[in-house]
């Protein structure tokens, strides 16, 4: 339906122009094919569907013994609609005969393994596979000791009946989402991409794109949704589907608009888009520098003395000098007593010691310099500063006690008496946080709760303990990433071309027979809604009384 | 103290006036003539979808935070989409039969939510600092509209394949039918009866069939149009927790259950779009794609949280009865 007429600019070597004249007792007219041009495309490569015939005929009519030709051409054509329709609905063939060309130079093999790769249900396959390695992933814990494994799939009792150990660590299940198979599966996954869209969507672009008027009254009405409407204009249907949002064109007597372009060019822009994820994603995972340190307020590092590369790509940069001081490490909480943010304060010096970023991060808001993002994910009790009897202060050093859950627990111990006796007694102190410190006595009974700087000393069997300060250590998450703007361009271009290919290209053709009007359309999304849409415009046409016919004959004829 | 009174108020209220709205469209399968019970029916979600507007809004100023920082409130939010959908659907087209879908799931989800199950839940809790962030309203928000979209399109399409299959089983009955009847052939006029019968039958059948036909294929076209409404939402809402993941934790995707699984059924309703791209117009393929991704659905919002691990963490529940 999209095929030309026939256009000679497309005539590849095999034109046999013959001419033909055929009587034919019903049609009562003689009518002359000019030009009769057989137009194959036939190639090496198997497959009768390649065989795309293009029959253009050009007739005289001479009718009423007027002998003044009325020229009409009428358009044979198969096997082209399929590329139309939907955006992989054939699988090779048509398109490759189109590249055939391109692909000449590279032999035989790439192009059948870009056939195969380009196969929907092979990538359909894939990618069920690659959902249920995934679900399998999360059934399995990751990460674990072999033992793990030995004890969690053993092989006299398997689950399911075969499943033993064996197989979870020699396909490399415990890390799944790395392992050969895995990523072996993304790559072919991948591929496929690659292949069904240099082969199917990217040649749909030129089919999408070259409109065409249909010129017969017959091509019109074999549409999905075809009508004619007796004395009617097509300029009338023309303005009104103008106002609609259609572009329209108009030649002569027909009329061809179309509507949401855009819908038939995104699905090519999310392919694009999750390929260019992809490169992204491995560029990250071969080219960056992770890694994460609990430093205690006050404290200093390098950055790079704590960052490691993940693979061969990384290189390290000059900012890997710098150095980080941590100022101050410190809590927000609610009035409930929970956690409501964690801040630190952080200076950054260069080489030469001169500071060069002075910054309060939290959770949620990193502190970026020189490609490097630092991030504030954990704390810790670092020491605690205490007066005994007015003396110090001293620095009890806090050692985190385990607890079920992800509470966290701190505890500290201040030996009274001799600290060489194999029963050393003395004050236990204990934090969830920095807010508060709970202290015990010599017996391990509760004595109280102190403030750091409340200035209030508390009395243990005689002894005056004053909690001067809880210093924390922040714990920070370093890392340089050079795909992140790669794979934040893909996010935004897929977000972007997923919405688009929710639009629906509508393409409606008219012709004006007459005094009547021949429309005919299709989409390829909105099915059920497009005949409604049509029926709309329709009743808006204004009919066309008969005072006026040969005014609207004569105007049709120019 | 009093917004808790009131959003004690709007649940009950919106409950009742779905059960309403679904007694109505029972009972409108039964008595198809009356056009104002479908209009009131539609009045009805337009009602719930206000009083559950109110409870968001109202829970948004008591705790201060945006409503969706754990499971009561998703579910929730949940129910609201649902009632989104059913408004938006009908501005559509009038004539769909997504109301039927709509209106129970949205009844279901709400009432789970409030039921006993959850009660620990149903206070408003203050924030961990982890998500304190302004992506928080974008991407879980887009992330329970896309659940609430994929699964009124996969129960669509869940619909199809039991027509579907009811009408295979059905039409084998009739034909063992044909096949008794005309083999009785020479047995006079007890047998006439029968093949009037048989062709009385056949005929409701065909009659039947067409309806059947024209039912399958909307149910199909809907099912479609629904679940790449919601594709698009679980697009957007994956890849803005990616970005927020990144902006939070420092890398954009960490093989954390509940992304893993999110994407899962990412890559389902994939093959769902693509197994329609092929001009088989069985449609069964992709009506069994969509089913399983029903399953899936529930598994991502519910499943992980059931374990409870994971930097997801926040949505876990443990089921208490009391």
């Amino acid at each position: 339906m999209e095929s030309l007429s026939f256009n000679s600019t497309q005539i590849p070597k095999q034109v046999i122009p013959q001419v033909f004249t055929i009587n034919s007792h019903l049609l009562q007219s003689n009518f002359k094919c000019c030009r009769f041009s057989f137009n194959t495309h036939l190639h090496t490569l198997c497959s009768s569907r390649n065989l795309s015939l293009r029959i253009g005929c050009e007739l005289k009519i001479s009718s009423d013994g007027k002998n003044k030709p009325i020229p009409k051409k009428i358009i044979l054509s198969d096997g082209a609609p399929s590329l139309s329709e939907d955006v992989s609905g054939n699988e090779k063939i048509p398109a490759k005969s189109r590249k055939s060309g391109m692909m000449r130079p590279f032999g035989s093999v790439p192009r059948k393994l870009l056939g195969v790769l380009s196969n929907l249900p092979l990538a359909i396959g894939e990618m069920f596979v690659i959902a249920a390695l995934m679900a399998l992933g999360t059934f399995i814990d990751q990460g674990e000791a072999p033992d793990f494994y030995f004890q969690k799939y053993p092989e006299d009792n398997p689950v399911f009946g075969f499943f033993t150990w064996r197989w979870v660590l020699s396909l490399g299940f415990d890390h799944m989402f790395s392992s050969p198979v895995f990523l072996g599966m993304l790559v072919l996954l991948a591929a496929s991409l690659m292949a069904c869209t240099y082969t199917t969507q990217i040649p749909l672009v030129k089919v999408a794109r070259r409109w065409s008027f249909l010129h017969s009254a017959e091509a019109i009405l074999k549409q999905e949704f075809a009508d004619t409407l007796p004395r009617a204009s097509v300029h009338d249907l023309g303005i009104i589907l103008m106002g609609a949002g259609y572009e329209v064109f108009l030649k002569g007597p027909s009329l061809y608009a179309f509507k949401g372009l855009a819908g038939r060019f995104a699905p090519i822009g999310v392919h694009l888009a999750m390929l260019l994820i992809m490169v992204g994603g491995t560029l990250s995972a071969a080219g960056s520098f992770k890694g994460s340190v609990t430093v205690p307020q006050g404290l200093n590092f390098i950055l790079g003395d704590v960052m490691n590369p993940t693979g061969f790509l990384s290189t390290p940069t000059q900012t890997f000098n710098t150095e980080v001081h941590v100022n101050r490490f410190y809590m927000d909480y609610y009035e409930s007593g929970e956690v409501s943010q964690f801040y630190t304060d952080l200076s950054l010096f260069d080489i030469d010691g001169k500071e060069v970023l002075r910054k309060t991060i939290s959770v949620n808001d990193p502190l970026r310099y020189g490609g490097i993002t630092m991030y504030q994910t954990d704390w810790g009790f670092s020491a605690l500063q205490i007066l005994k009897d007015g003396e110090g202060p001293f620095n009890l050093a806090v050692a985190p006690l385990k607890l079920n859950g992800d509470k966290k627990l701190y505890g500290t111990f201040l030996p009274v008496g001799g600290a060489d006796s194999p029963n050393v007694q003395g004050i236990s102190m204990l934090a969830r946080d920095l807010q508060s410190i709970v202290l015990y006595d010599q017996e391990g009974k509760f004595v109280g709760v102190r403030r750091p700087g409340s200035k209030l000393p508390i009395d243990i069997n005689g002894i005056q303990i004053e909690i001067v300060d809880a210093i924390g250590s922040s714990g920070l998450f370093l890392k340089t990433d050079p795909g992140v703007p790669i794979v934040y361009g893909g996010f935004g271009t897929l977000m972007l071309t997923t919405c688009i290919s929710f639009l629906s290209h509508s393409q409606i053709w008219a012709l004006q027979d007459g005094t009547t009007v021949v429309i005919g359309g299709k989409t390829n999304r909105a099915k059920v809604e497009f005949p409604e849409e049509m029926n709309r415009f329709l009743d808006m046409i204004p009919e066309i009384v008969e005072s006026s016919l040969p005014k609207q004959s004569e105007i049709i004829n120019h | 103290m009093i917004f808790s009174i009131f959003e004690h108020i709007l649940t009950h209220i919106s409950f009742s006036i779905v059960s309403i709205v679904i007694t109505i469209h029972l009972m409108s399968l039964l008595v198809d003539r009356i056009v104002e019970l479908y209009d009131s029916s539609d009045k009805g979600i337009i009602t719930t979808f206000f009083c559950i507007t109110g409870f968001l809004i109202s829970r948004w100023i008591s705790s201060g935070h945006f409503p969706l920082s754990d499971l009561y409130e998703s579910l929730m939010f949940l129910s609201w989409s649902f009632s989104i959908i059913h408004i938006v659907s009908k501005i559509w087209n009038h004539k769909n039969h997504l109301s039927v879908i709509t209106a129970p799931s949205a009844i279901f989800t709400q009432g789970f939510a409030t039921s006993g199950l959850l009660t620990e839940l149903q206070q408003s809790a203050i924030l961990v600092p982890a998500l304190k962030s302004q992506w928080l309203m974008m991407h879980v928000s887009m992330m329970v509209l896309s659940y609430a979209a994929l699964l009124c399109g996969s129960l669509l399409s869940l619909a199809l394949l039991v027509i579907t299959f009811r009408k295979n089983i059905e039409i084998f009955g009739k034909i063992n039918h044909l096949l008794i009847g005309s083999s009785s052939f020479g047995f006079g006029e007890q047998c006439m009866n029968e093949r009037n019968n048989v062709l009385r039958n056949t005929f409701f059948l065909s009659f039947r069939n067409f309806h059947r036909y024209q039912l399958i294929h909307q149910l199909d076209y809907w099912s479609y149009r629904v679940i790449s409404l919601g594709f698009i939402f679980l697009t957007i809402g994956i890849l803005s927790g990616a970005v927020w993941a990144n902006e939070a934790w420092g890398a954009y995707w960490n093989w954390d259950p509940k992304e893993t699984w999110a994407f899962i059924t990412w890559t389902i309703f994939a093959i769902y779009l693509h197994t329609r791209t092929k001009k088989i117009k069985k449609g069964a393929n992709s009506a069994i794609v969509a089913s399983l991704g029903f399953l899936i659905i529930w598994i991502c919002y519910f499943g992980v949280n059931l374990l409870g691990i994971g930097l997801h963490s926040y949505g876990s529940f443990t089921l208490t009865s009391n």
